[in-house]
């Protein structure tokens, strides 16, 4: 079983070398060498949009070795953390100064740490989580399962060309990279985003059929005034990442289709490998504000509060999805890397909803306080930890941002919280909106009335 | 205040730059914070400070610091 089809080609849009046949699965056999030698462990691999960073991680997993991938803008000190708890063999994708106990070159001096489980393929970090990020143990075969049911239900062949709009950290990026190579697609390397000119000009020069987005994107392209007419080989739009605005899903929708192309609306969570669920093009425009039925050999239930499946359908509760891409599990620390499969291939996803009568999922709210920031899964609580020494905060979703309201604060203090926020989270600074405030509604119980500061929002 | 001033005053407080930052010289994604998130709230900025809207076209070339005072200069802003 490999992710690589025969077909498969990369494409550096960087230097506009293609690669494909022997000389791709050569080149990935050369990275998997190179790996030969490395001691046990898990892999850390900062992975870019560029060919090395692809190259290495075919080559990880061709060679059956475990692989985190991490961001490579990553801060040093989250680094640090993640490789004193993990021991990594190796961290690929760095130059900077080595950890303690690694060799310039990255590699762990001492040969003895834990053998990965056998399964284990791909660890992705939980975005979102302070400070203390743990990985999502993600078996080869999950990869696999994932790769080709999305591969069916966005109908993808060795016709397409799908660019990295997103990065490969991110399940979602790295699930458009695993869905297209799978199916023998071209998948172009393009790193400048969807707001640069090199983007466009690749999207024209090198045919590219498809675009993924999480609903910042969908944003910006309405910005752009995104026409799919000027991009003629462009006819697939698929959307993750958070609920997109019914509006926006409908504009989108209506301009792909009058061009003779579609839409898909997807949802998941990186805990699935991430696909779980996808809105037939054809359905979307009767189905809008739906995540779609669950994808093939996948299954939605929802259970109730006292942990009964709820077979009636329009009646919410936690959405818990069963399936072939169901995470091993997560890992802390280094000896969790040795871990089986501790799901049974069941996903309690800590989302609300309900199916509607054709098995359609809704997704309507979460258990825990979660918001969104560009994508990116934070959890509230620990977003009003982090800025507390400010002052008392308070945290609400708002779309694809959040807003933290700082009792008290000043402008300016509320500029400086925002740019902590920031930086613990690696993410970009005009997601986290910090206003001042004088105080918080209070429920009767006294605790914060959050329902009546989303409204404010 | 002259055109650079004003349009150096958009950048720091859109992207919310450190003083440290050499602002005039900036390329996109030069710094973290000027990525494809940091640059659609710096156009929404500019477009408000100025009164002007950009093309699709002029969104997608606002490559540097330099960039945008061209054109900017070519709506006769800041004149």
């Amino acid at each position: 079983m490999t992710l690589l089809h025969a077909q498969a080609r990369l494409r550096d849009a960087a230097t506009g070398e293609l690669l494909g046949g022997a000389e791709l699965a050569g080149r990935v056999s050369e990275a998997a060498k190179e790996l030969a030698d490395l001691p046990s462990g898990v892999l850390f691999l900062r992975v870019g949009l560029d060919l090395t960073s692809v190259l290495r991680y075919l080559g990880a997993f061709e060679a059956g070795r475990a692989v985190a991938l991490l961001d490579p803008a990553q801060d040093r000190e989250v680094l640090d953390g993640l490789v004193a708890r993990f021991r990594p063999a190796a961290v690929l994708g760095i130059d900077d100064e080595p950890a303690p106990g690694y060799s310039p070159d990255w590699v762990r001096e001492d040969a003895d740490g834990v053998a990965p489980h056998p399964d284990l393929a791909v660890m992705l970090p939980t975005s979102g989580s302070t400070g203390n990020p743990k990985f999502v143990r993600l078996s080869r075969s999950a990869i696999l399962a994932n790769a080709d049911a999305i591969a069916e239900v966005l109908g993808i062949d060795e016709n397409e060309v799908a660019p990295t709009s997103l990065p490969l950290h991110y399940s979602y990026g790295m699930s458009v990279l695993n869905s297209h190579l799978r199916q023998g697609a071209t998948v172009l390397l393009e790193g400048s985003g969807v707001v640069a000119r090199p983007f466009w000009d690749a999207v024209t020069r090198y045919g590219v059929t498809s675009l993924a987005g999480v609903p910042y994107h969908y944003e910006m392209l309405r910005r752009l005034r995104f026409d799919p007419a000027k991009y003629p080989t462009l006819r697939t739009l698929t959307q993750a990442g958070g609920k997109l605005r019914s509006d926006l899903i409908s504009e989108f929708n209506d301009k792909m289709r009058a061009a003779g192309g579609q839409m898909f609306v997807m949802y998941g969570q990186t805990e699935a490998a991430p696909r779980m669920a996808t809105v037939p093009s054809e359905r979307l425009a009767e189905k809008v504000g739906s995540a779609g039925p669950a994808l093939p050999g996948g299954t939605f239930a929802i259970r109730d509060e006292a942990g009964n499946e709820i077979a009636e359908a329009g009646v919410a509760g936690e959405v818990v999805y069963r399936g072939p891409n169901v995470m091993m599990g997560y890992a802390e620390s280094e000896a969790e890397l040795a871990l089986g499969d501790e799901t049974g291939g069941v996903l309690v996803t800590g989302d609300l909803g309900y199916l509607d009568a054709d098995g359609f999922l809704y997704i309507t709210g979460r258990l825990k306080r979660i918001g969104k920031v560009f994508g990116n899964r934070v959890n509230l609580d620990d977003l009003e930890q982090i800025v507390k020494g400010f002052g008392a905060a308070a945290a609400v979703p708002a779309g694809d941002k959040v807003v933290v309201f700082l009792d008290g604060a000043e402008k300016d203090t509320c500029k400086q919280a925002a740019k902590l926020l920031s930086e613990t989270l690696h993410l970009h600074v005009t997601g986290f909106d910090v206003r001042p405030a004088e105080g918080f509604p209070q429920l009767p119980s006294g605790k914060i009335d959050y329902r009546s500061l989303e409204a404010q929002v | 205040m002259s055109l650079n001033d004003r349009l150096r005053g958009v950048f720091v407080d859109a992207l919310q730059l450190d003083d440290s930052v050499d602002v005039e010289n900036l390329k996109y994604r030069d710094i973290d914070e000027w990525d494809s998130v940091g640059h659609m709230a710096l156009v929404a900025a500019i477009e408000d400070e100025f009164d002007v809207q950009f093309e699709t076209e002029q969104v997608i070339d606002m490559s540097s610091f330099k960039v945008a005072v061209d054109m900017l200069k070519g709506f006769g802003a800041g004149e």
